[in-house]
């Protein structure tokens, strides 16, 4: 009876060992949740595509939960949980609440942005991603193209994120010209999806001297060109928009000058393999102009000479002999920019 | 500071201003004649955007801007008419009602949008203003302020219009007894669900004109969640008016100012935290409404539902 119980207990442990070791690696899908739908030739596109792309190179399922909006996120990420997700990644700020909750009550691993301390390993990750190479880059094209010699910056909010490409970007420009005149401004408290807002306040951007507009949004950036599309520069010329994170150049109606590229796949791929190797939740992850996950648009807008001057300062970027600070506090942001007064 | 404000920046913040206070001056007096009437419509965010919606949709298809206006009034009022059956004819829970209208419409539009927009993000070229003769003129003010849209214009005067409408109309006497004491009015022979609904469905009508401004006008293109909030604010600016319809032209007009103050402050590179700045339209439409609308008030059966023959 004994031999018999002892036999059985080596069974069991056997068991439950050989299923936490096969749980420990696996991976079966990948589940992204976004606020608005992924055509938005922006954020919410490049996460959907990316974590499309991640999951047919993988073979994984993929899970996808687009146009939740700004709200609680909590029964998809439960839902989605249910269904098996291997991972779920919650791809907007306002989500990184929610989703370490859900990843604590469910199991499942979960991806955030702009929360890198609340990492967890097996758990939580955090993919807080910057462009702020990409935007330094933009920032001397602008410098070197305007007619004006101002440029603008509007956001539809200050996350880490922009705060440290706005910062990228002001530091470029006054790296190339350090009389620019650069002026900043906020649409406002998570005016993401506010498009007459970012129309708006890009008028007066360019009323107040810009003719080259670096515009960081979500939906309002299409608010952001139709002003430089129908807004003249002050100097009677045409004003001009560089994007971030998508490529617009189907949409443009001739004042794309350039987009500061985001591609999530290596960020996404990484998060698999570290779940395979039971590593997830040990590190951030980044997005840089080595690996090509950062780059600037080319357009048939930017002079030769411009470009081939903004490749060699990638150059040297990725080869360290430049390095740019990557800035995430607003206020430090704000203190960079040179409003028209002081320039005076 | 001064080296800032040039006749261009300046003029673009007013023209702004005008621009940003319509939508909510149209929702604030939507708003206003349903609260006369004793309803509550929390539903107007989302009547406002589907109106943004069908006005969008109307105006780029048939190109022309006063169809769009058409289109948004039919969209936002076909949202007031399920607020009207819900709340008037059913006797449902106004604010339960008007949430779950509000969010109706945000995921239908988004839907929408996603299946006709979403790959084109079709933009509708600049709006034809109507410059008032000579004053239009006016250095900096004349084109901020009377080259607009001809809306803009009717706008503000259906403020005007409200107030005769309100105080020297058997019409605005039938709202205001709907909202103070709807079986006094069922007494005297009209009908308070038919009331009611007329105003709920007029609300509907001027929140969707102003989400198709908003859209065409201001955006020229829509977008899911676009509304932002406008409609919220204006529950807020009729709330805070309590029954004047100058009152919430005014708060409206503060708001936009204030709006265009915030991206002012901002460009002159005022080194403050930026959510400081922006807190600063809502303060100021609060402490001014609170300070000098007292005396107004709202209807004791604002939000009641109305059963002939019960006390």
């Amino acid at each position: 009876m004994s031999r018999l119980r002892t036999l059985s207990a080596l069974t069991l442990g056997a068991v439950l060992g050989l299923a936490v070791t096969a749980q420990a690696g696996e991976i079966k899908s990948i589940a992204i949740l976004v606020p608005e739908q992924g055509t938005d030739y922006g954020w919410n596109q490049q996460g959907v595509d990316a974590a499309r792309t991640v999951a047919e190179k993988f073979g994984l399922e993929f899970l996808p939960a687009e146009g939740l909006g700004y709200g609680d996120v909590r029964p998809t990420l439960r839902e989605l949980a249910e269904e098996g997700a291997s991972l779920m990644i919650a791809h907007a700020s306002g989500y990184n609440t929610a989703a370490p909750e859900i990843a604590a009550e469910t199991g499942t691993p979960v991806a955030i942005v702009d929360r890198p301390d609340d990492m967890k390993a097996g758990l939580v990750a955090d993919y807080t991603l910057s462009g702020h190479e990409g935007a330094y880059l933009a920032g001397i094209m602008a410098a070197k193209m305007t007619q004006t010699g101002t440029v603008g910056i509007v956001v539809s909010g200050e996350p880490p994120s922009w705060n440290s490409q706005s910062a990228g970007f002001a530091l470029g420009a006054k790296a190339e010209n350090p009389g620019i005149d650069i002026v900043y401004a906020v649409i406002g408290p998570a005016a993401y999806a506010d498009a007459a807002g970012g129309r708006r306040v890009t008028e007066s951007v360019i009323s107040a001297g810009a003719d080259i507009v670096f515009g960081q949004g979500n939906g309002s950036s299409f608010g952001m060109i139709q002003a430089v599309e129908t807004t003249k520069a002050t100097n009677g010329g045409k004003a001009w928009f560089i994007d971030v994170i998508g490529d617009k150049s189907e949409l443009d109606k001739g004042h794309l000058l350039s987009s500061v590229l985001w591609d999530m796949v290596p960020v996404y791929s990484a998060m698999v393999e570290d779940i395979k190797a039971d590593t997830f939740g040990s590190r951030g992850y980044k997005i840089s102009l080595a690996d090509d996950s950062v780059r600037l648009l080319q357009t048939p807008h930017i002079p030769d000479d411009v470009w081939a001057d903004l490749m060699k300062t990638r150059d040297d970027i990725v080869g360290g002999s430049v390095a740019i600070d990557e800035i995430t506090d607003a206020q430090e942001v704000r203190a960079l920019m040179t409003s028209v007064e002081a320039a005076e | 500071m001064a080296g800032l404000f040039t006749i261009d920046f300046t003029t673009a913040l007013l023209f702004g201003a005008v621009t940003a206070g319509i939508p909510l001056l149209l929702a604030g007096l939507g708003e206003q004649i349903s609260e006369k009437a004793g309803v509550l419509n929390i539903g107007i965010e989302g009547m406002m955007l589907f109106g943004a919606y069908t006005g969008f949709l109307v105006a780029f298809k048939s190109g022309s801007i006063w169809l769009g206006f058409l289109g948004g009034a039919g969209g936002g009022a076909a949202v007031a008419l399920l607020m009207a059956i819900f709340c008037v004819w059913l006797g449902m829970n106004q604010i339960v009602i008007g949430i779950a209208l509000t969010l109706g419409a945000e995921g239908l539009t988004a839907l929408l949008h996603h299946f006709q927009f979403s790959r084109t993000y079709p933009r509708l070229d600049s709006i034809e203003t109507l410059p008032l003769p000579l004053i239009s003129e006016i250095p900096v003010l004349g084109r901020a302020l009377f080259d607009h849209h001809p809306l803009v214009y009717l706008a503000v005067l259906l403020a005007f219009f409200l107030v005769w409408l309100f105080r020297r109309t058997y019409i605005g006497l039938n709202l205001q007894a709907a909202g103070d004491k709807p079986a006094a009015l069922d007494a005297a022979g009209v009908d308070v669900y038919v009331t009611r609904t007329c105003a709920v469905l007029a609300t509907g009508a001027l929140a969707g004109i102003g989400g198709a401004y908003l859209a065409n006008v201001g955006a020229g293109l829509f977008l899911p969640f676009m509304t932002n909030g406008a409609g919220f604010i204006g529950i807020v600016l009729a709330m805070l008016a309590r029954g004047q319809p100058l009152w919430v032209l005014l708060g409206a007009t503060l708001f936009g100012v204030s709006l265009a103050l915030t991206t002012a402050l901002q460009v002159a590179g005022l080194n403050i935290p930026t959510d400081v700045v922006q807190m600063l339209p809502f303060a100021m439409v609060m402490v001014v409404l609170v300070l000098f609308a007292r005396h107004s008030y709202l209807p004791p059966a604002l939000g009641l539902p109305y059963v002939r023959g019960e006390r």
